[in-house]
């Protein structure tokens, strides 16, 4: 066990390195830059190298290349060059934000769409399961912006249920957060219960199930205790998966709703060439997405008995 | 069947449920009493984009300017109703006196200024204003160690600036004031200064109205370092009292504040009930809400609401609340009694430039000159203006845009009018008749917004109705800003706003000079121009100085280094209760002047 985490938590270097690398690539190919956006029109030769030097990019590429993986093993990513605040101050801050508009809905919906779909499956062919593929595809097919943009106008706006946006910190941002919610719970419903569907309809075709039936256990036992837990590793991985991308927050949603999370942060610094949030951002990603990769791996072992870590 | 409807039945009525759940929660947020002790007067206005600092000295973008205008005070300013803008003395007691030879300036401080209150002072209550805190602060602005951005405004402009400039630059961190002077600034006493300029220069005066010259107290600097930048302490009509980040900002009147109502404005200002409050002091309104909504329909939604008291309406609602008639934007019945409106002309010039050394388009031959006429006449930008910015724009004659003294208001002047009849002899004059032979021109753009791109679509028509065939590329603005800068283009999408409102500022354009990287990235180069331009430039406006305007502007539409557009305009509601609100181009958002009406805000839109 040990030395299969080992050797997994090195294999993470080369990604994160490949991930650095193109990053970087990217900023200084096709990205804004920086000086040139912060100076605008009125830039001059001098006040351009200034600033370069200020921001260290008037350093050769290698040793701004050499300088970001620095950073990348001390978790120092600096200041903003737009705001001039500190990096970790600013994301702490935006994921906590982030999490809060993400997670409680992500998790409501693993719960309640594992067990509607549960439920689709079991009556999988009569006209549940039909009208509820049709509602769900007809969902999927609806941008996510077009359900920010009703939900807004409809529930907050036309009916007063919510407030049309705002954010406040601790309890009283319930309030807030609580349209938001329901639109990415709605957003959602169509992708993750015919995916679940799909799953489960997988297993109930399996033979261990028929046994199961031809012992005489009942059709609950059969999903519940059968069904659900063999569809587990399936589910675990996308679960999992998904949880380091909540602290991207959802860039939309927090524009619309004035959700000072991560998401709009990381959309402005593209738009303005901010390299650090940028790059600081994708490598937390990066990073997050492999040690989750890896939590996934080790959590199909606890889950199912067949799989051997090694 | 049940089950269905059992599910659907529960969705609804559990999102039903936390709303309403929500809204029983949600409690009256301006309660509390103002400054005369009556109810509290708040003002709501939308911030679109987030500061980038709020240290005047850091900032160069406009949403850290509306802030700071706000917060901190000039000693110049922009008269707030008269029209055109005309330099008014902010914190000074008058103007700043010429000297005889016109090269210094006396700038005698008002007494009595004082900062607010804040930790920074001894026993955190704010002193007065002196003039050593307006040296500290030139120093700050002229400091390379601190402002990276902005000193191209100033740059050459005072004596011995530069040679600072370069002495913090060697310094470093160590930079220490009390040990480095700008030779241009002396101190006479505590409340009065002498600006030495490097030349007589009517225009040096303008960067003193500039935010980036607000004045900041050095205790300020010194206790909060790095944190200045979101923790401000000026003398300006508001403090801020809460600055989450790109969260509500809250700004809460200054007790101390100096300045009242302006009694003079324009003709119509009387009749409209801006010079009601004439004499009266600043600010009007206690507390100064500014959520940051990036997103037009949020702000709309809350402007209809009545959570903001002003909102900036785009192109796609435009319709829905306003017509523009023939010219004239009115409002929709349905809202005429509800909401009022603004429009202000921007102090910014649209058009586009040709690269005078580009072998098809640039040159100075009557034929290149013919093409570049043609490129004129073909444009229909009172259609344009029409279609693609619901009226939300003024045609321009000249370079200059409308509100600036010296534009074509005071200096009337005719340029190409949409001909494409015109525009097709004059491609033949240029040897493309029917535009046989002439190349695919390429437009470059500085965006790859979709509006920019259905705005090209339009040009593109235009262009093709003429003979003349032409591509597009959308791009970055710093790719675009090195494509144009190294002549790397033909044509190109442009636009100046007004740094100083001053037609200097927009001649300077073309002046063959400033060819890149100065702002005149065609590399225009007129003998005649150029020398009708170092004329106008340090000269009062006047009879002579717009008759040698009304020279410059032949000579553009003869070489037609530009295909002159329009000035764009903003157009915005307000809510019925909103006092005193006069949209001022120099001077945005006039948070100080704007006063709330309670009784008729009780009774709603």
């Amino acid at each position: 066990m040990l030395s299969y985490l080992v050797r997994r938590l090195l294999q993470m270097i080369p990604i994160v390195f490949g991930v650095a690398l193109l990053v970087f690539i990217l900023f200084n190919t096709v990205g804004e830059d920086p000086v040139r956006v912060a100076l605008g029109t009125h830039a001059t030769p001098a006040s351009i190298a200034e600033l370069r030097a200020k921001w260290g990019l008037d350093q050769p590429y290698h040793i701004q290349f050499f300088n970001f993986l620095v950073q990348i093993v001390t978790f120092d990513y600096g200041e903003s060059y737009i705001t001039g605040a500190p990096l970790s101050e600013m994301f702490l801050d935006g994921v906590l934000v982030s999490l809060s508009l993400t997670a409680p809905p992500y998790f409501t919906a693993v719960i309640l769409y594992v067990s509607l779909a549960l439920l689709i499956a079991y009556y999988r062919g009569n006209w549940f399961d039909r009208i509820s593929r049709v509602t769900f595809v007809a969902m999927m097919s609806i941008t996510y912006l077009v359900y920010i943009i009703f939900f807004q106008w409809l529930l907050a706006a036309q009916l007063d249920l919510f407030p049309i946006r705002g954010f406040a910190r601790g309890l009283d941002g319930v309030e807030y957060l609580m349209l938001p919610w329901v639109i990415i719970l709605f957003e959602s419903i169509g992708h993750d219960i015919r995916m679940y569907r799909t799953i489960f309809l997988d297993e109930i075709k399996a033979d261990y199930v028929r046994t199961a039936r031809a012992k005489g256990a009942t059709e609950m036992s059969v999903l519940f205790r059968h069904v659900l837990k063999n569809a587990m590793i399936p589910i675990l991985t996308y679960t999992v998966i998904g949880i380091p991308y909540l602290i991207l927050g959802a860039f939309l949603m927090e524009r619309f709703f004035s959700i000072p999370g991560v998401g709009d942060l990381m959309i402005n610094a593209i738009n303005t060439g901010d390299f650090p949030v940028m790059k600081g951002l994708t490598v937390t990603i990066a990073i997050g997405y492999s040690v989750f990769n890896l939590l996934t791996d080790i959590l199909y072992a606890y889950v199912d008995p067949r799989v051997k870590l090694g | 069947m049940k089950m269905k409807r059992l599910i659907t039945v529960a969705a609804m009525a559990s999102v039903v449920l936390v709303g309403a759940c929500t809204k029983s929660c949600r409690g009256k947020k301006d309660e509390g009493s103002g400054a005369a002790g009556g109810a509290k007067k708040v003002f709501r206005y939308v911030r679109t984009s987030e500061e980038r600092s709020l240290d005047p000295q850091k900032q160069f973008d406009e949403a850290s300017a509306d802030i700071v205008t706000n917060v901190y005070d000039t000693l110049l300013n922009y008269s707030y109703l008269k029209r055109p803008y005309q330099l008014e003395n902010g914190l000074l007691e008058t103007m700043p006196e010429k000297s005889a030879d016109g090269l210094s300036y006396t700038f005698k401080l008002r007494k009595g200024v004082k900062f607010v209150d804040d930790a920074c002072f001894p026993e955190g209550k704010g002193r007065e204003m002196n003039i050593d805190d307006v040296i500290y602060s030139l120093k700050r602005f002229a400091d390379a160690n601190v402002n990276v951005l902005s000193y191209v405004l100033m740059e050459g402009s005072i004596e011995g600036m530069e040679a600072f400039r370069e002495e913090t630059k060697k310094a470093g961190k160590a930079t220490d004031y009390s040990k480095l002077n700008i030779s241009g600034l002396t101190k006479v006493d505590d409340y009065t200064m002498i600006v030495k300029l490097t030349k007589v220069n009517p225009l040096a005066l303008y960067p003193f109205a500039m935010s980036q010259t607000s004045i900041v107290p050095r205790e300020a600097v010194e206790k909060y370092g790095a944190e200045f930048e979101r923790h401000p302490v000026g003398s300006g009509p508001f403090s801020v009292k809460e600055n989450p980040r790109r969260g509500e900002m809250v700004l809460v009147r200054n007790p101390y504040y100096w300045e009242k109502y302006p009694s003079e404005g324009e003709e119509s200002d009387r009749a409209n009930g801006l010079l009601d409050a004439a004499g009266k002091q600043l600010p009007f309104v206690d507390e100064v809400r500014l959520p940051l909504i990036e997103e037009t329909q949020p702000a709309i939604l809350s402007f209809e609401k009545g959570q903001v008291d002003v909102v900036a309406i785009d192109k796609d609602n435009f319709g829905k609340f306003l017509k523009n008639e023939g010219g004239k934007i009115q409002l929709n019945p349905d809202w005429a009694n509800k909401v009022n409106f603004y429009t202000m002309p921007g102090l910014s010039s649209e058009y586009l430039k040709f690269n005078m050394k580009d072998s098809v388009v640039g040159g100075y031959t009557p034929q290149k000159k013919a093409l570049r006429q043609a490129f004129a006449y073909a444009m229909n930008t009172a259609g344009y203006i029409d279609l693609l910015l619901n009226g939300r724009a003024q045609q321009l004659n000249t370079i200059v845009p409308h509100p600036i003294n010296g534009s074509e208001s005071t200096n009337p002047t005719q340029y190409f009018e949409y001909n494409v009849q015109k525009a097709k002899e004059k491609l033949a004059e240029a040897g493309y008749p029917d535009g046989k032979d002439l190349p695919e021109i390429q437009v470059e753009y500085r965006s790859t917004a979709a509006t920019v791109r259905q705005q090209w679509e339009y040009v593109r028509d235009n262009l093709a109705k003429a003979g003349i065939k032409a591509t597009a590329n959308f791009q970055t603005f710093s790719a675009w800003l090195q494509k144009t800068e190294k002549g790397n283009f033909q044509i190109s999408g442009a636009g100046w706003q007004a740094d100083y409102p001053d037609p200097e500022n927009f001649y300077q354009l073309l002046y063959g000079k400033n060819t890149p990287p100065g702002p005149n990235d065609g590399s225009y180069d007129n003998a005649e121009y150029n020398k009708l331009y170092e004329e106008i430039r340090y000269m009062e406006n006047g009879p002579d100085r717009y008759a040698k305007f009304a020279r410059m502007n032949e000579i553009i539409k003869e070489d037609s280094p530009v295909v002159i557009q329009y000035n764009q305009m903003r157009v915005g509601l307000v809510t019925p209760w909103v006092r005193n609100l006069k949209r001022n181009a120099m001077y945005n958002p006039p948070l100080k002047y704007v006063d709330i009406d309670l009784e008729r805000q009780a009774k709603g839109m």
